[in-house]
This record gives structure tokens, sequence and C-alpha cells, in this order.
């Protein structure tokens, strides 16, 4: 019952964290909104009982890829303008 | 319209998730476990590398014996396909870097 | 370069993060991971170390060359520890169950465990490890030293 609600939550996390991935103008919070993401979806992968999947993500998908969009973001513009 | 039309495939999918999730899934009556996403129909290899990897292959982590050893080559082109990576990468940047070196 | 608080924090959790994933690394053939898993991990290490400090402190610590080698080289072992079992076929675990190195006999069902089994594994797993730690690597110096930072 309360893996269950771990579930429900952790499922609606990583939805409201895509839309607001998608949403928010400021690169960097959705560089970081990524992370959480990632974050999430590992903890996902281990309710489902796949550990070796789980490390994967959280290694390269909060880890990495979020340093190399922090590095590209600090070398570019950190704001999205309209084309 | 269009609006709309995404908002209801939108709610499709995630409903079709959050049931796939919640759904407790097939019975196993040989282990006594549900599996969420139902169970699998051809067993004869898992049972294969279950009961022969580690007498086989020592190891206790059935998962790495296959990764290493059974499906070895799958391990050697994911190692290719990071090494082709790396070398794109340096090949792009230093090429817009403009090095002549 | 960031601000002291993040290099603060930097400089005392990288040593963690690099003992966990050489733990990862070599216990690959016992607990859930693996040589690809530890060595995103200890890239992760590196990722932080970079990220706090700008690319002009830390190009003098790690050098690009050195990353490229070791990644050339743990492609290289991964490649001849598979030629070695060539004689039975390609990828063939010649050490395990033979008394010698890594070559202790486990029992079977779900038991701990102990370090000296598994064959060729753990050494596959180091081999990979490396390989992944350099690739990884190479990518983040290179992503690093490209272009001048703009951004407020």
């Amino acid at each position: 019952m309360i893996l269950d609600i771990i579930h429900i939550l952790v499922l609606i996390g990583l939805i409201a964290t895509a839309y607001l991935a998608v949403k928010l103008r400021d690169l960097m919070a959705c560089a970081v909104m990524l992370g959480i993401f990632s974050f999430l979806l590992s903890l996902e992968f281990f309710i489902l009982q796949a550990p070796d999947v789980a490390i994967a993500e959280a290694g390269i998908g909060a880890g990495l890829t979020t340093a190399i969009f922090v590095m590209a973001i600090r070398k570019t513009s950190r704001w999205e303008v309209e084309e | 319209m269009r609006n709309i039309l995404m908002l209801i495939v939108f709610l499709t999918i995630i409903s079709f998730f959050m049931y796939v999730a919640i759904n407790p899934g097939d019975f196993n009556s040989q282990t006594g476990e549900h599996f969420v996403f139902g169970s699998p129909k051809f067993t004869d290899m898992d049972n294969y590398f279950i009961h022969n990897a580690q007498n086989q292959t020592g190891a206790n982590n059935v998962v790495t014996s296959i990764v290493f050893d059974y499906r070895g080559f799958d391990t050697l082109g994911e190692a290719s396909v990071l090494f082709t990576a790396v070398l794109g990468v340096g090949l792009a940047l230093r090429l817009l870097r403009g090095d002549k070196k | 370069m960031m601000s002291k608080i993040v290099r603060t924090q930097a400089n005392f959790l990288y040593p963690f993060i690099l003992i966990f994933g050489f733990y990862i690394v070599a216990h690959g053939h016992l607990t859930p991971g693996g040589g690809f898993q530890g060595g995103a991990v200890i890239a992760t290490g590196i990722a932080l170390v970079i990220v706090a400090y700008g690319y002009d402190r830390v190009k003098s610590w790690i050098k690009k060359s050195t990353l490229t080698a070791t990644e050339s080289i743990g492609l290289l072992c991964f490649i001849l520890t598979a030629f070695i079992g060539l004689s039975t076929s390609f990828f063939y675990n010649f050490l395990a169950n033979s008394g010698l190195l890594f070559g202790d006999k486990v029992s079977y069902g779900a038991n701990p465990g102990y370090l000296n089994t598994a064959g060729t594994l753990p050494i596959m797993n180091l081999a990979v490890g490396v390989e992944v730690l350099g690739g990884l690597g190479v990518i983040l110096m290179y992503m690093l030293s490209y272009g001048k930072e703009v951004s407020k």
C-alpha cells in the first residue's frame, strides 16, 4: 500500500518535472528540472526492481547530462528568446 | 481545437501508464508473486541462465555474467559506440575551434 | 569558477563519489552495477570538480591526453581479455572455476558471495570502467574547453 502511494507520487512528479522542463523560460531551471526528472526515473526503475538500470540512470542522467547542460548554458545565453 | 485534441491524447497515454503501473498483473502460481507487467510467456532462456550462470561463470550477479560473458559482443559494441562518440565530439569541437595543429 | 560554497562542497564530496564508483566497479560481479555504471559514477565526480572550478584551473590537474590514453588502454584490455580465451571461443571465461586468480567456485543459490570469484568478469569490469571513465571525462573536457563563458 505504501509502495503504491510512493509509486503514484513518483509518476506524478515525472509528469510535473517534464512539463516544467518544457514550459520554463530560464534554461538553468530547465536543466535542473531535467536532473530531477532523471532522478525520479531512476527511483522508478528501482521500484520496478531494476537496480542496474537505476544506477546507470542516476549516474548519467542526473549527474553527467546536467553538468554538460550547465556548461553549455554558461557559454551561451541563459534565457530562452522568442524567434 | 488543437489544444483539446492534444489534451485528450495526453490524458489517454497518462491513464494507460497509470493503469499499467497500478495493475497487479498476472499471478504466478509457482512463486506466488505478482508480476507488474505480466508474466513472461517463454521462460526457457531465463531458467537456463538462472540455474547455470553461477556454476558456469562463478559470478553471483547473473546480470553481469550475462552482460560480460554470455552476451560479450553486446558489451564490445557498446564500448566501441562510446569510443566513436568521443572521437566525434573531439573532432567536431576541434574543427569548430579552428585549431590548425 | 563558481562560488566558494560550491567549491567547498565539491572538495568535501568528490572523494566519496570516487570511492563509491570504484566500489561499484570492483563489486560488479557481486552486487548490482558493473563497469559501465561505475565508470559513469566516477565521471560524475570528475564533472563535479570540473563545474566547480573553471577550465583554466582544471586543465593543469587533468590532462586530456591522459584521459584519452586511459580510454584506449581500457578498450584494449577488454579486447585482449576476450582474445586470450580464443582457444575455445571468443569471450570464453577461461579463469572461472580454475583455482587461479578470481577462480574460486561459488555455491548455488542466493548467498552474499566472495570477491575472488567469477574468472574474467572482474577484469572486464575494471577495463570497461576505466574506458567509460576516460571517455566521459574526455567529452566533459572538450565541452568545457570550447568557447568562452559569456552568460551571467
